[in-house]
Parts: C-alpha cells; structure tokens; sequence
C-alpha cells in the first residue's frame, strides 16, 4: 500500500543504514513529505547544531500521495537546519524522484554525520547503498545525473544531486533533479556538500498499491479537469511561471535594480511572450498534465547548443529586471547556468543585484571586486557573478557566504540595501503596495519567501463572497475579508489559511500550483480527503488535514524559536517603509507599508495564531495540538 | 469506502468557468476583446492593453501600452486618484 514504504537512517560517519516502518500513528499526525520532516527535524538536530557540521541532519522525503494518481504527485522534500539562515531549511522539487523513492520502497531518509570522503546514495528495491563518488566531485549536476545512470546502467535511474555550488558550500546551493528542477530555497546543496554527500540515485520495481484504484482514477479525472480548465493552467502551458512576471511588471509589482524601482518599461525582449518565442515545447512532472516547464536550445554565445529547462519567473526576475538586464539570452544563459552549479537562482541574482547597488554607491568598487564592473545592466558582468559564486572566487566568495554574512564582511552601510528577511532574500516582487503579501514574506518560517503562506489571489480583486468560501474552509471565519489588495485588514487570517493550504500540500506531495496558490478554483482541503482516502485508504476530514498542517507549521515555528527567533525578525527591511514605489498604475505608485499598521496585522497574525505577543505558541495551542511534550522521538 | 452522491466540488467549478476574457489591470473591469486582437482599450477606464492570445479563444495581457498608460497615470495621480 502506499503507506507501507518506511524510513531509512543513514549514517555517513560510520556507514551504516538501519530501516523502520512509518507508524500510522505518525501518519496521521503529519501526513507525510514536509510536515514528518519537521517533525524529524525538530526530533534529531540538536539545538544549536552548526548548520555545516556534522550533527545537522539531511532529510528526503516524498509526500503521502507521491507517486500515486494524485494529479502532480511529483513532489520530493529536502530538509535539514539552513546553512544560509541558522532557521528551518526545507525545499521541495518537482521532476520524478520522489515517485521513484517510493518505488524503491522508502519515503523518508534521515542523513546523519559526515562521510570522510565523496559519496553517493543507491537506493532501489528496498535496499540502500553508500558508494564512492570522488569520480563524481567536481561534475555539474546535469553530467552527475548522466554518470550515475551510465555507472549503474539503467536510464531511467532518478537522480537528485548537488553541483558544484554545494561542493563549495555557497549557503545558497541548492539540490538538483532533472535539468531544472531544484529544491532551491535555504541552502540545502551546502547541507549536502559539508557531508560529503553528492547524490541519491533511486530506481524501483515496487507497486505503490492504491486503496481504490478504479474510484481514484475517476476522480482524478475529475480533478485533472478542474485543474487544467482554470486559465491559468492554460496560461501556465504556453508560458511556464513566466506569466507572473509579465502581469506583475505590467501592474509594478516587481523589484527592479534591487529595490530602486517596481516596474521596468519597454522591456519587450524579456516579457513572457518573447521569451516563449524561443521555447521548443514544455515539458511536465510525475502526473501532471499541465507541463509548465519550457524547453529551450541556447542559440547564442559560449552555450550555444546548450538543452535547458526554465527559466521560469524567479530567474527571469533574477537575470532580467533585478539586475537591470533586458535580454532574454541573459535571462537564458543565467538559467543554464544556476542549474547546472546547483544554486538557487532567487537568491543567487539577489545577491548580485544587491553588490551591484553596493557598487553604484561606492560601497564596493572595482578594487573589491577585481575590475568586474558591477553596473545595473552589465550582462556580462552577471554571468561573470554567477561564475564566481558557484566557484568562490573573487567577490562571488564573499556573496557565496549569503545576505547577513556579506553585509557583515562587507561592512559599511552594506547591510542597509539588503532586501531580506531572517537573512534570506525577498522574492523579484515588490509588496509595498500589498499588505498582505507583505506579512506573508516578514513571517514565513523559513525565511521572505513566497511559496510559505502568499495569499497571491488577493491581487485578482475577488468579490468577498469568493474569498469567504475559498477562507472560511475548513476553519469557520467571521472576520474582515476585503477585495482590495491594498488593505492592512483581514490579510492576516488570508495568510495563515495560505500557510496550512501550502503545509498540505507540502506533506501531500502535490504541485502548489495544483492548489490555491494562483488560481482561486483549484484544488484544497474540499477535495483532499477524498484524494487521500482513495489513493492510500486513510480516512481524514478536511479539518484533520488542516490540523496535520498546523502541527507541522507550529513545529516549524518551535524549531525557529529555538535556533533563536525573536518577534523582531518577523519583520521587513526598512527600505519596505521608507521609500516608496515610483512607478506602476496609480493604485501601487507612490506606496509604502505603514509601520503602525503593519505592526498590528503582526499582532493580529500572531493571534490568530495563538501565540504570544512574542511570537511563540501558546501552552494551549501546544496541548491542541499534542506538541506540548516535544521532542518525544517517537521516529 | 464512503460512497458520493452529489456532484464534486470539483465537477461545480469546472462548470463556472469563463473564457474569451481578462481583467483590466487598473480597475478590474472583465474586458471581452475581439478575436485576434493585438491591443485593447478598457472603455471603463481608459488604459490600454497590448494582448497575448495563448489559445485562439483566450486572451491575456501581455503589458501595457506604456505611452498611454504612464499618460493615463501621470492625470490620475494628479488629480490624485491613486487613494489609499
């Protein structure tokens, strides 16, 4: 069945691999992908662990419905405390190798210690191997893939693995699947590459036997339909992501040359529409039908020739307007790149626009960064950045340590023109003209990101009826609830319902944009149980799914508190309050988040929550939960 | 297995679904723009769209008319209409 696959623990030290059952117990208090690696996570990093050291643990999941016919089960989680932030670290990728762990008999690994040299892991079949992999340091994760599936002859062999970026520890490499699709966000590369741990190769032969197999498939059919008629799965399937950037610049919701604008005009070549000029097809995930993954030749420059996937609407924002750049072969090439040495493209191009507003005021100049000139709209000069981060040299070593710890070798006034939050950058959007959006990013456990809790429908002006049935489920909710994007009231419960429909999905396994993320009509917690309970025959309300996702969020917040989160990182840089927006339609011109107001959606937040007024849960919200004797190390 | 007599929530929404039409950026009107037309001009408020057909009967918005559009603005915010 598909919850008979277990948990492996792996021991790079002295390696050694043990296996266990999951519990159904367990099962049903965090589901499975996300939500039992935060419960890992808070169980076995100790407090305090150095993020690069041996006693941080690297977690793998695939979610409760991976693998199943669940529309876009392709879902593989990565975790582990986040050598950029010191906070939770947790990421999730698409492609196939979360499916594929499944069918090789396990859905979680628990990574300890420290190998005393390269290696990687075989997973197939119920067994787990520890092999050499010093042929294999060095390689970039698109020819890692190729050598592992030569080596161990089977093509079809699924590979996540590092590049160099996570050889060299930058705090922002990411790991790798397929030809773009990354667990990105919070430094999980380095996590890998300070254990020595350069890929996981999986392959198996094991059904992953559904409860209801018939009745499963017609409701997917169901759902595959509600998910692929909404317009912007159709959107989705001629421009991938990219179509965010477009409507957003054309509102002026994007961060331009750092943080110096929020809409970049006349850009033609890099809107959406000229970009998919380029593209040669899309390609998709496990088991989905929407296929917004673009499929590109470079056809200029030292990569021509080059096969790639992407980019997609952060490496459009990190190659195209944050660095003041306006050519697509720019946008093109930054994309190849940041896969193959395996970083994170967020923030790899934040990192880059930020040196270079340090360089237009002085703060560096060409004496700190080896004649590299460092202008707004230097394609060439981005390129360079993105060599010199992934191999640390340079300047790039410095921005290879990520935000705080930059600004702090820096020094100067450096740390002023971050745009970050926990020392994690801020999305290529500008929320000064958002509340909404804006709490999302202050509060986010793992750092400002987007894909935690964004009530992104809060930009389609939805009638209040809408927003009721889509908020008011499956937690009743009576409060305020408005339509217009600009307004401080209400928002908080839109984020909180965002962060447990994001959770869910996380644990389920599934697509975000198979969910309510940019479409209002799409999947979640309505549709849910019925998805779980023929898929894997486990019976849940839509509220105990919600709670699944609170017991994990809540962990996620324990875990923050205890690596040292105070109320004051649940913040925004001060740029956010103090300057204001100069271009766009006139409702976002001229905006800047009011420091008052923001200030009590933060206690609102908070309450709603219920936690204190410091931030931390409640002794009730613990009991409510069943947390409140943590860690209990039942795992 | 609990059985399921009524319709799905999945089968209602894919009834409501709208096509052959977007939403004005500035004011949120739900614009219908004719076939194959490459720019479109909101008779609500006056910005004006340059369009992206992404099926033959499916419209967006693929940016502004950037002239018109920073002329209609640069009125609005002097007759201070941004609000908020």
């Amino acid at each position: 069945m598909a919850l008979s696959r277990k948990i492996a623990y792996i021991d790079l030290t002295n390696r050694r691999v043990r296996t266990a059952p999951i519990p159904l117990e367990m099962r049903k208090l965090y589901l499975g992908g996300r939500g039992l690696d935060m419960y890992l996570l808070y169980n076995h990093v100790k407090p305090g662990a150095d993020p690069l050291g041996p006693d941080n643990v690297a977690l793998v999941s695939a979610g409760l419905l991976t693998g199943t016919l669940a529309t876009a089960s392709a879902r593989t989680h990565v975790a582990g405390k986040s050598p950029l932030t010191g906070f939770v670290g947790s990421a999730n990728m698409g492609g196939f190798f979360g499916p594929e762990l499944r069918m090789a008999g396990f859905d979680h690994l628990v990574i300890t210690g420290k190998a005393d040299g390269p290696v990687y892991l075989w997973i197939h079949d119920g067994e787990i191997e520890i092999r050499d992999a010093s042929h294999l340091w060095g390689r970039d994760a698109h020819q890692t893939q190729t050598m592992v599936r030569q080596e161990l002859g089977d093509d079809d062999i699924q590979v996540m693995t590092i590049g160099v970026a996570g050889e060299n520890l930058v705090r922002f490499a990411c790991v790798m699947t397929s030809l773009k699709n990354a667990a990105g966000r919070t430094g999980m590369g380095a996590l890998w590459g300070s254990k020595n741990l350069k890929a996981i190769a999986a392959r198996g032969r094991m059904d992953i036997k559904l409860a209801f197999p018939e009745e499963a498939l017609e409701y997917n059919k169901e759902i595959i339909t509600q998910v692929t008629s909404a317009k912007v799965s159709k959107t989705m399937q001629k421009l991938g992501t990219l179509f965010i950037w477009g409507t957003t610049n054309s509102t002026g919701l994007v961060r331009v040359r750092n943080f110096q604008s929020n809409q970049i005009p006349y850009a033609d070549d890099i809107e959406p529409e000229s970009i998919e000029e380029e593209m040669i097809g899309t390609a998709g995930c496990f088991g989905c039908q929407v296929h917004c993954r673009g499929r590109y030749f470079i056809k200029k420059g030292p990569y021509t020739g080059a096969y790639v996937e992407g980019p997609e609407y952060t490496s459009l924002g990190a190659f195209g307007a944050e660095v003041g750049c306006t050519t697509k072969q720019t946008v093109l090439v930054g994309n190849h790149l940041v896969n193959m040495y395996g970083l994170d493209t967020l923030e790899t191009g934040s990192m880059i626009a930020w040196a270079m507003e340090l360089f237009e005021k002085g703060i560096l100049t060409e004496k700190d960064t080896d004649g590299l000139d460092l202008r707004f709209g230097n394609d060439e000069a981005v390129i360079e950045a993105v060599h010199q981060i992934a191999q640390r040299r340079g300047i790039g070593d410095i921005l290879a340590e990520g935000p705080l710890k930059a600004a702090e070798k820096i020094g100067k006034d450096a740390i002023k023109y971050l745009i970050h939050v926990k020392g994690m950058s801020n999305l290529h959007s500008d929320e000064r003209p958002t509340p909404a959006l804006a709490l999302n990013i202050a509060t986010a456990s793992r750092g400002s990101d987007h894909l935690r809790s964004r009530p992104a429908i809060d930009l389609y002006h939805l009638p209040e009826k809408v927003l009721r049935k889509i908020y008011g489920n499956p937690v009743p909710y009576d409060g305020p609830l408005t339509s217009d994007y600009r307004d401080y009231e209400g928002k908080p419960w839109e984020v909180i319902w965002q962060e447990m429909c994001y959770e869910a999905v996380d644990c389920l396994g599934i697509c975000k944009y198979h969910t309510v993320f940019l479409g209002p009509n799409m999947p979640n917690f309505s549709e849910w149980p019925r998805l779980i309970q023929l898929n894997t025959g486990l019976e849940l309300t839509s509220k105990d799914i919600w709670d699944c996702a609170d017991r994990a969020y809540t962990l996620e917040r324990l875990f923050n508190l205890r690596e040292g989160l105070t109320r004051e990182m649940d913040w925004l840089p001060d740029r956010y309050f103090d300057e204001k927006t100069d271009r766009g339609l006139p409702v976002v011109r001229g905006k800047s988040i009011d420091r008052e107001e923001f200030k009590k959606m933060i206690d609102e937040y908070y309450k709603l929550h219920e936690w204190d007024e410091k931030g931390r849960p409640t002794k009730k919200k613990l009991e409510a939960l069943g947390l409140q004797d943590e860690p209990t190390h039942k795992l | 297995m609990s059985k399921k007599t009524e319709e799905s929530a999945a089968k209602k929404v894919v009834k409501g679904r709208t096509s052959g039409q977007f939403r004005c950026l500035n004011c949120f009107e739900r614009l219908t723009p004719p076939p194959g037309a490459k720019t479109f001009t909101c008779p609500n408020c006056g910005y004006a769209w340059r369009i992206y057909w992404f099926n033959p009967g499916e419209p967006r918005i693929r940016g502004p008319v950037w002239d018109v559009n920073e002329a209609q603005t640069q009125k609005s915010m002097a007759e201070n209409k941004g609000g908020k």
